[in-house]
């Protein structure tokens, strides 16, 4: 045992009269203050290597060293990033419960927000939770949650929440495609209680419903543009003036094999949801029918992936008065990338992307070129191929293998280019 | 001032591995000039003090992946020679590692029984004391109606024989080869065999502790593979005599146990991991997977003894499902594979995207044809496999290529697969793996082996490639050169001469060899074979007069 070679041993003698700094600076060229422990070590070394000369066996010369590390012998004491990182494993996944970081948006336009949520377990799998988000354009979200999941037999996952929000600017450029890229803006705030359940009776099937009352409350908007009502009449912009209350109802029923919405590779969804939404007033009442299709085609065992999503909204009763903010729309991180938020609305809109993605590192980098391409329209027979907005663009995507917090993308459209940053993903 | 906390860390990491390589090079005779001892080679590692003060952790799964996905742990120099390889260049006995395999005859009934000495659990009600925490495969620790402690672990839903298979084959495997073990035994767990212990507890989703219920049982098994009687088909590992400490680390040592002297990633049986577990598959090569437990020896001291507990994610399966198509060929994080990825539209296509496998839902994606023994790669790599040296990898082969097909096919029986074709599947790729990794290493360096000097002065020697079949005999035959040899300075002295074998491997000394008793001669042995230059390269062989000749000292690369 312990037997060097010549050149190691040389090495090694070479440094054992020397100061236990200089050794750390030809050990690693590491500027670092030596640990006294491992200093007294290293002298222990030097001492036992006095009385090693005096052994006439090798195993007397280990036994020798063995009594010198057993006078230093201590437990394990963990290093600074490991405590950090074993506290930071311990607090978010071992023990969900306390406070953690919350990175999601507030509302479509707000830009960078950053928030912090409490969660505290009072079940297995059912967790209460008061979270907060605030964004650079002060837009602002309170909301009380809790979360129930995998009852009967793991099928059933049941969600109630209640909230606050507060979007200070929202744009709004008028309705349809044709509109300039001049927009107003308004603020709009919402307070929503309510509650859904899910669940999947097999596997690859996903059954949603959902009951929420949802109080808007419409204002003049902070941004640098004109607020809403210097530009725009309810004749542009239906609705403006009023603030509506809501009893909205949901449901919806599909397939869905993909993994895991958050993040996937292969798989697909096939999607309709209803929506109800009923004005108190009776004034506002609409119904809405959304189609959505995603669909994952794996290429050489997911080195490639070509993406497709189609998403269709329609208001199913063209002259109801659907309120300027709750039409269908596109532009955004997550439909026409290379266009702003909220950029096209209407009463209807078709969007199609595609996306052919490389995985430079499976366990959590993806890239993606796409393609978007969408319309809004006053009527669901002018769901047409023309006229379509579209853009391309390419995105890189940091991801687990549930979820992916953080894409960011570059998107190129007609009105210009646009960086996104976002934690999801883009279907 | 930031610095010296960031790298406060590596610091003491390198500044043991330090420590230790001055220990070792202050053991070395070369301190004082004497080179060998007369108890040289050591046959077993000595372990001379108490660890019974030794205390248990707990290795962070996170820090620990990170850290060797991400950083360079251990020692930051060169590799050295293995610290815990003796003078004639092998692996003495000890709380790591028992040389079987190689190092003396074991015969096919021996491997296949592997570390098991008893039997299985008692028959009878199985008391469920808690949850499996360890480890993705569904399970639960239970005692048997003698009192004895298991740890069961069960086929994933959907893949029958598969997980329980790998843990049944790749335990005896190990065994043979030369590491600790769990003693491994196939089980079919019948529902009502289980009741749940009072005491029992579980970790829910929420973290919080409480007491299992049926219901939890009920959760695990749901997520097993139920065979078609209706019972669970499982592995009940007994638990391992002694105090669990937690798992080793694959670098450092552990620094309040006294004995531990040699780095770990300079240990030659860590290192030949690389190619045990290239062989194997052995992907999931984490400390978590390690364990350590406190024993007492037969003298009334506490020694550490040091288990790879877990080779379950071995072949072609992990614990839940067949392995990824990447895994055994790639890291988790390979930052060169990932910009050339990245920058090529994923247009740098490697052997794993495009290698073909037998579908068998019991082996999962396990082939031969394109496995690349150098080239193979567990989802993390440790600091011992990083440090693995061209005398590491052909120590290891050697162990390898001693398995005999009817061994390789015998063990695999043990995995008890219903699938002859998943039996067959497995054996065969065993075969061609073992094949190539003997191709691979065997002829890398110099690869004389087995020298002895008769006391009539004739030197015999084997050539472990020529041996395997994996290269052909040198064309020049083997040189030898023979010097005398002063063991007080550590140096050799005068000629004794030169001599020559063509293909044999016996070769005559010179005359003018010392008679003394104590007296000692070197030998380099190099081998003249055009294809293969580094069999140019001398082995130097040492001996020692004590009677006859006694081999005192090999080295393979200086």
């Amino acid at each position: 045992m312990a037997y060097l070679r010549t050149a190691e041993l040389k090495r090694l003698s070479g440094i054992r009269d020397r100061s236990a700094r200089t050794l750390a600076a030809e050990a690693g060229d590491m500027r670092v203050r030596i640990p006294m422990t491992v200093s007294l070590a290293v002298m222990l070394a030097a001492a036992s290597g006095d009385r090693c000369a005096a052994q006439d066996s090798r195993a007397a010369i280990i036994t020798a060293l063995q009594e010198a590390k057993a006078k230093t012998a201590a437990p394990y004491t963990p290093s600074r990033p490991e405590r950090v990182l074993v506290a930071v494993h311990h607090e978010f996944l071992e023990d969900p419960s306390g406070f953690y970081p919350y990175f999601a948006s507030v509302y479509s336009g707000g830009g960078f927000t950053l928030g912090a949520g409490y969660r505290r377990f009072y079940g297995d799998r059912t967790h209460a939770d008061v979270k907060g988000l605030y964004s650079v354009k002060s837009y602002k979200l309170l909301e009380v949650s809790t979360d129930s999941w995998g009852h009967a037999d793991g099928r059933l996952d049941l969600h109630a929440r209640a909230g606050w929000r507060d979007a200070t600017q929202v744009t709004f450029y008028g309705l349809g495609m044709d509109t300039p890229n001049d927009p107003s803006n308004f603020r709009m705030k919402q307070g929503y209680i309510g509650g859904d359940a899910a669940t999947r009776p097999v596997p690859w099937t996903v059954f949603r419903a959902g009951m929420s009352y949802e109080d808007y409350t419409l204002e003049s908007g902070d941004g640098p543009s004109p607020s809403i009502e210097e530009v725009h009449t309810p004749a542009s912009a239906p609705g403006l003036g009023a603030s509506p209350k809501y009893l909205h109802l949901s449901a919806s029923g599909g397939i869905d094999t993909r993994p895991s919405p958050g993040y996937a590779r292969r798989g697909g969804l096939y999607e309709v949801t209803y929506h109800n939404y009923a004005d108190r007033d009776d004034t506002y009442s609409f119904d809405r029918m959304d189609a959505e299709v995603v669909q994952h085609i794996p290429i050489l065992r997911e080195n490639w992936v070509f993406s497709l999503h189609g998403l269709l909204r329609s208001t199913l009763d063209d002259t109801d008065t659907v309120p300027y903010f709750l039409m269908p729309s596109l532009g955004s991180g997550s439909t026409l990338r290379g266009y702003s938020s909220w950029r096209f609305r209407d009463l209807n809109s078709l969007l199609m992307s595609g996306e052919f993605r490389w995985i430079p590192n499976r366990l959590g980098l993806d890239m993606a070129i796409f393609y978007d391409t969408g319309k809004v329209t006053p009527q669901f027979r002018d769901i047409s191929w023309k006229g379509l907005a579209s853009d391309v663009g390419i995105g890189i995507r940091f991801h687990g293998p549930f979820a992916t917090p953080l894409r960011i993308e570059l998107a190129n459209g007609r009105e210009g280019t646009r960086l996104v940053f976002a934690g999801s993903a883009a279907f | 001032m930031n610095e010296p906390k960031k790298h406060r860390t590596s610091a003491i990491r390198i500044w043991s591995g330090i420590v230790a390589l001055l220990i070792i090079a202050h053991a070395s005779p070369s301190g004082n000039g004497r080179k060998f001892y007369d108890d040289d080679p050591l046959a077993r590692e000595p372990e001379s003090q108490n660890a019974s003060a030794v205390a248990a952790w707990d290795i962070n799964l996170f820090y620990d992946l990170a850290e060797n996905l991400f950083g360079r742990p251990g020692d930051p120099g060169p590799a050295p020679h293995a610290g815990d390889a003796n003078t004639i260049d092998e692996v003495p006995d000890s709380s790591w590692f028992t040389n079987r395999i190689l190092a003396r005859p074991v015969s096919v009934d021996e491997a296949s029984r592997g570390p098991l000495t008893g039997t299985g659990p008692a028959p009878g009600p199985w008391s469920v004391v808690q949850e499996k925490r360890a480890g993705f495969a569904p399970g639960l620790t239970m005692r048997d109606a003698k009192g004895d402690l298991w740890f069961v672990s069960f086929d994933a839903n959907g893949f029958p024989e598969a997980a329980t298979g790998a843990i049944l084959v790749a335990n005896k495997i190990f065994w043979t080869l030369g590491y600790w073990q769990v003693e491994s035994f196939l089980v079919h767990v019948q529902t009502d065999q289980l009741v749940v212990a009072k005491s029992a507890m579980v970790r829910p989703q929420s973290g919080k502790e409480r007491p299992m219920r049926m219901s939890d049982l009920e959760d695990v098994l749901k997520r097993s593979h139920r065979s078609a009687d209706g019972s669970y088909r499982a592995i009940a590992a007994r638990a391992v005599p002694g105090r669990p400490l937690g798992g080793f680390k694959y670098y450092g040592t552990r620094p309040d146990d006294p004995n531990d002297v040699v780095p770990h990633e300079h240990r030659r049986e860590l290192r030949a991991l690389k190619v045990f577990g290239a062989w194997t598959n052995l992907t999931d090569m984490k400390a978590g997977n390690t364990l350590d437990t406190l024993i007492t020896t037969a003298d009334g001291r506490g020694a550490v003894r040091h288990y790879l507990q877990d080779v379950g994610s071995t072949f072609g399966t992990g614990a839940n499902a067949p392995h990824d198509y990447d895994e055994g060929w790639e890291a988790l994080f390979e930052g060169d594979q990932a910009f050339k990825r990245l920058f090529t539209l994923g247009f740098y296509i490697q052997p794993w995207q495009t290698a073909a496998y037998v579908k068998n839902d019991s082996i999962g994606r396990f082939e031969g044809d394109e496995f690349d023994p150098a080239g193979w790669m567990p989802r993390v790599p440790t600091a011992a496999f990083l440090r693995a040296r061209a005398d590491d990898t052909f120590w290891a082969a050697r162990r390898v290529m001693a398995f005999s097909d009817d061994m390789i096919r015998a063990v695999v029986k043990t995995g008890q697969y219903s699938d002859p074709d998943a039996e067959a599947l497995l054996a065969s790729v065993l075969i061609q793996r073992r094949d190539k990794i003997g191709r691979a290493y065997l002829p890398a360096i110099n690869p004389v082996v087995d020298v002895a000097l008769s006391e009539s002065g004739m030197l015999t020697f084997g050539n472990a490639a020529v041996a395997a079949r994996v290269a052909p005999a040198p064309a020049g035959g083997y040189v030898m050169h023979w010097t005398g040899f002063d063991n007080d300075l550590g140096v050799p002295t005068g000629d004794l001469g030169t001599s020559t074998s063509m293909e044999t491997g016996q070769s005559q000394a010179p005359a003018a060899l010392p008679s003394t008793p104590g007296s000692y001669i070197k030998v380099e042995i190099r081998a003249v074979q055009p294809v293969n230059p580094s069999w140019g390269t001398p082995v130097s062989a040492y001996f020692r007069r004590a009677g006859g000749w006694k081999l005192v000292g090999l080295e393979r690369i200086p």
